[in-house]
């Protein structure tokens, strides 16, 4: 049987998701036999293969217009996408921004901070642009499948991937695995 | 009256529920589960959440089944496929309407909004997410009011309004903006709040938490004993809650027969902040300055001392707060067994008016009129005004017997020196259910007076001290037994001195054994200085004012070498070769037979 395919990718987060997901331990040994990891920050092939994969996996919070780019290529390439931790389903710790608006934040970020002298604001063409809003992965596109968490834990990822490997699709995490932070 | 019993179904279930019940009510009774929100069951229903929507057979709309009166024949669907529809609408617009970033809120994982988005997987908003700034208002020296995480559920200004009825708490702005506040805008720190935390215990969210429990775990990290509190003679049934030997935080005990989920300050923040001084180790005098000692060698002085001591030199003075236990054995040994001419008392008890039905606290929700003599409850048994208060706002009238400044005067129809009691006679022979209480400063003239009510009224003592009904009983006199003490035994506890007139009392020379939880001028004084446990370290039963008997626990161990009062007296009782009892059991069995059998 030909392996299921997996990329994952993070977009404004901390990585944590990703870290939790290597929490699963051994127990990717045994997903190895069934599963191939494509694309991820963690190996070399940065973009998930054009020919499509089965899962996409995106962490982190929609926040500038390189994390939109980066989510549809993940969606046009994935038959099924899920958005893992708070940061991907509801915007998360990144979503504070909101509250003082992005302008203000870059300010405070890159000018006023009290170990700063002579900052500028980054404005290089290779750098997205950062969006008004910072808001959850399903805001730019269909997402088929949210863990939430912060980050999710290593077992809801386990959860997921083994229902999604045996045929069934979860809709929703079981109680002990659905948790908002 | 009779209670007239209405059939209904429930999801099919057919059940029975008393009249006047809502279908939330008739529901939990059968151990059907409807979620809420801004519901407590302490609290009048207000149905402003929606939470607990329920299909009713011939009703157009959804119902809440908080607010919602049950009829006969009613058919009651809870969890429909249109219903899990209708509340995850009104779920996630609750979650999108603030802040409700669950990772860094205290109050994740013992939050009913948070519960209620993992019951229907609410595991992504479907509104966006809410921008707005609430400011937090962290004024209180106890709590903090985070708006960012309310719900406007209500249940903090309806608290405010029946627990305490203290109305500090109302609703501001309008729509989305809506906020609680406090005295229209004051920051609570400068308003009217009295720190009762009322409001803290309902909040159902993030939005109002203590600030010393703040961010020391989630629930199932703590521990929870029930106790009673003992800073006044109310009695009222609390929760300790602790994690491992921190005591976290004091919750009102929702089932408490005297005070039904009220706490005051006193009770619930103040003993947490308590920054005295903990006597840790059993001091001793050697050359004039105290040292640090064992058990053995402190109890072995002070035994030696007592021993050789006549017992007419012998004087013996305790605090009212401490458990009937811990009084029980300090008058058995010192008067009983070894002779002492009488045992005293800090703060001295209050004389009973004989002849006068004795009443209880309950009393007064149903009263009519209320005498309120020599007390002032706001200051020194504050849940008492509480009940006052909640009394007034069911229709009775308060009569304030008072010389001075009194803090329910405000509230009070009349307030009249006690030199003019005449006129209240006559008012409370007139009523129909008069209630009469009186505390330490009533006059014996106005004792007198009172008395001629006879059985028409119903008499509440507020004593003085916390347990000052069990010293009545006990046979504890007010204050330094006369005579020349060549030996005074002072069991201080937690209390702060002995004030200005024993200290004058006790005689320069005399050999001073004190027993105490805290260092303080009398401390210092001491030749033997035991240490005893506080309020959260004893186990015992309390006695309150209206002569309720009731258990208090500990929630951790006494701090250091410190021990509880009455173990510390067992074992000066055992070196003075006076057996008191096999165990606390057997201690706390004989002295509860000796406070009930007692007329108090
Ligand atoms: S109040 Fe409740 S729902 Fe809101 S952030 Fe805190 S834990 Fe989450
Ligand atoms: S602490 Fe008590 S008095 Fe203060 S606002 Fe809350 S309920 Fe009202
Ligand atoms: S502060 Fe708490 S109790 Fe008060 S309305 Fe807001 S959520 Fe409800
Ligand atoms: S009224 Fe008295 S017993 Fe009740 S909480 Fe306050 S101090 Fe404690
Ligand atoms: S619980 Fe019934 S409307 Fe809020």
């Amino acid at each position: 049987m030909a392996k299921i395919k997996i990329a994952t990718d993070w977009l404004a987060g901390c990585a944590g998701c990703h870290m939790s997901f290597l929490d699963i331990d051994e127990r990717i040994v045994q997903l190895l036999d069934a599963v191939e990891f494509t694309s991820s920050p963690v190996t070399d092939l940065k973009h998930p293969p054009k020919e499509g994969v089965d899962i996409g996996i995106l962490e982190g919070a929609i926040s500038n217009t390189h994390n939109v780019e980066v989510a549809k290529q993940m969606r046009e390439r994935a038959r099924f996408l899920i958005a893992v931790g708070d940061c991907a389903t509801f915007g998360g710790v990144v979503a504070m921004r909101n509250l003082c608006g992005t302008d203000a934040a870059l300010r405070r970020a890159y000018l006023e901070t009290e170990s700063v002298c002579g900052g500028v604001i980054p404005d290089s063409q290779e750098l997205g642009k950062p969006l008004e809003m910072v808001t959850g992965v399903d805001s730019v596109v269909k997402v088929d499948l949210f863990i939430p968490g912060c980050p999710p834990r290593a077992d809801a990822f386990f959860y997921a991937l083994s229902e999604l490997l045996a045929g069934r699709t979860p809709v929703v995490l079981p109680p002990e695995l659905f948790l908002y932070d | 009256m009779e209670i007239v019993t209405l059939t209904i179904t429930i999801n099919g279930q057919t059940i029975k529920a008393p009249f006047g019940s809502t279908i939330l009510q008739a529901a939990r009774q059968a151990g059907i589960d409807i979620p809420t929100l801004c519901n407590h069951p302490a609290l009048v229903p207000v149905g402003a959440c929606r939470v607990c929507l329920v299909e009713v057979k011939g009703q157009r709309n959804l119902q809440p089944a908080c607010t919602f009166p049950v009829v006969d024949g009613m058919e009651v669907q809870t969890e429909t496929p249109a219903l899990v529809k209708a509340r995850k609408f009104v779920i996630d617009m609750l979650f999108s309407q603030r802040n409700h970033f669950c990772m860094f809120c205290e109050m994740s994982g013992k939050c009913e909004l948070q519960d209620l988005g993992y019951r229907y997987g609410i595991d992504h908003w479907i509104y966006s997410t809410y921008t707005k700034r609430f400011p937090v208002d962290a004024t209180s020296p106890y709590f903090l009011l985070d708006h960012n995480r309310c719900v406007l559920c209500s249940r903090c200004l309806r608290a405010c309004d029946e627990l305490p009825v203290n109305r500090t708490l109302g609703l501001g702005q309008r729509g989305a903006d809506s906020m609680i506040c406090a005295d229209g805008i004051a920051p609570l720190g400068s308003s009217t709040c009295i720190s009762c935390g009322s409001c803290v215990q309902v909040c159902p969210t993030g939005a109002l938490f203590e600030k010393h429990s703040a961010f020391m775990g989630t629930d199932e990290k703590m521990s929870c004993t029930k106790s009673i509190c003992s800073f006044c003679s109310i009695g009222c049934g609390m929760t300790i809650v602790t994690r491992g030997d921190q005591v976290q935080r004091i919750e009102s005990d929702w089932e408490a027969p005297v005070n039904g989920g009220r706490l005051c300050r006193k009770g619930r923040f103040e003993p947490l902040y308590d920054g005295r001084k903990r006597l840790t180790t059993p001091l001793v005098r050697r050359n004039g300055k105290l040292a640090e000692a064992d058990w053995d060698e402190a109890l072995q002085i002070a035994s030696e001392h007592i021993g050789r001591t006549d017992a007419a030199a012998l004087g013996a003075l305790s605090s009212g707060d401490a458990t009937n236990e811990a009084l029980y054995l300090f008058q058995r040994l010192f008067r009983r067994e070894l002779g002492a001419a009488g045992a005293g008392l800090l703060r001295g008890g209050i004389s009973r008016l004989t002849g006068m039905k004795p009443g209880k606290l309950s009393d007064l929700e149903n009263s009519d009129l209320i005498l309120l003599i020599g007390a002032d409850p706001t200051k020194d048994q504050p849940v008492a005004s509480f009940l006052i208060k909640r009394a007034l706002d069911k229709g009775a009238k308060l009569v304030i017997v008072d010389d001075r400044e009194n803090s329910l005067s405000p509230f009070a129809w009349q307030t009249v020196p006690s030199g003019d009691l005449d006129k209240l006679l006559v008012m409370a022979v007139q009523a129909s259910r008069p209630v009469v209480l009186h505390g330490a400063e009533m006059t014996a003239d106005a004792a007198k007076s009172l008395m001629q009510l006879g059985k028409k009224a119903v008499a509440i003592a507020l004593e003085p001290a916390g347990n000052g009904c069990a010293a009545r009983a006990l046979g504890f006199q007010n204050g330094l037994p006369s005579g020349t003490h060549r030996l005074l035994y002072i069991l201080l506890g937690e209390e702060k001195d002995i004030g200005e007139n024993l200290q004058q009392a006790i005689a320069p020379d005399a050999f001073l054994i004190v027993q105490a939880s805290y260092t303080s001028p009398l401390a210092e004084k001491a030749h033997v200085l035991l240490p005893s446990a506080i309020w959260s370290e004893r186990d015992g039963t309390l006695t309150n004012t209206e002569g309720r008997v009731q258990r208090a626990r500990k929630a951790r161990e006494p701090l250091g070498e410190s021990r509880q009062d009455w173990e510390i007296l067992a074992l000066l009782a055992d070196r003075l070769g006076r057996k008191m009892g096999e165990s606390f059991d057997d201690i706390s069995a004989q002295t509860v037979r000796e406070v009930q059998g007692k007329e108090i």
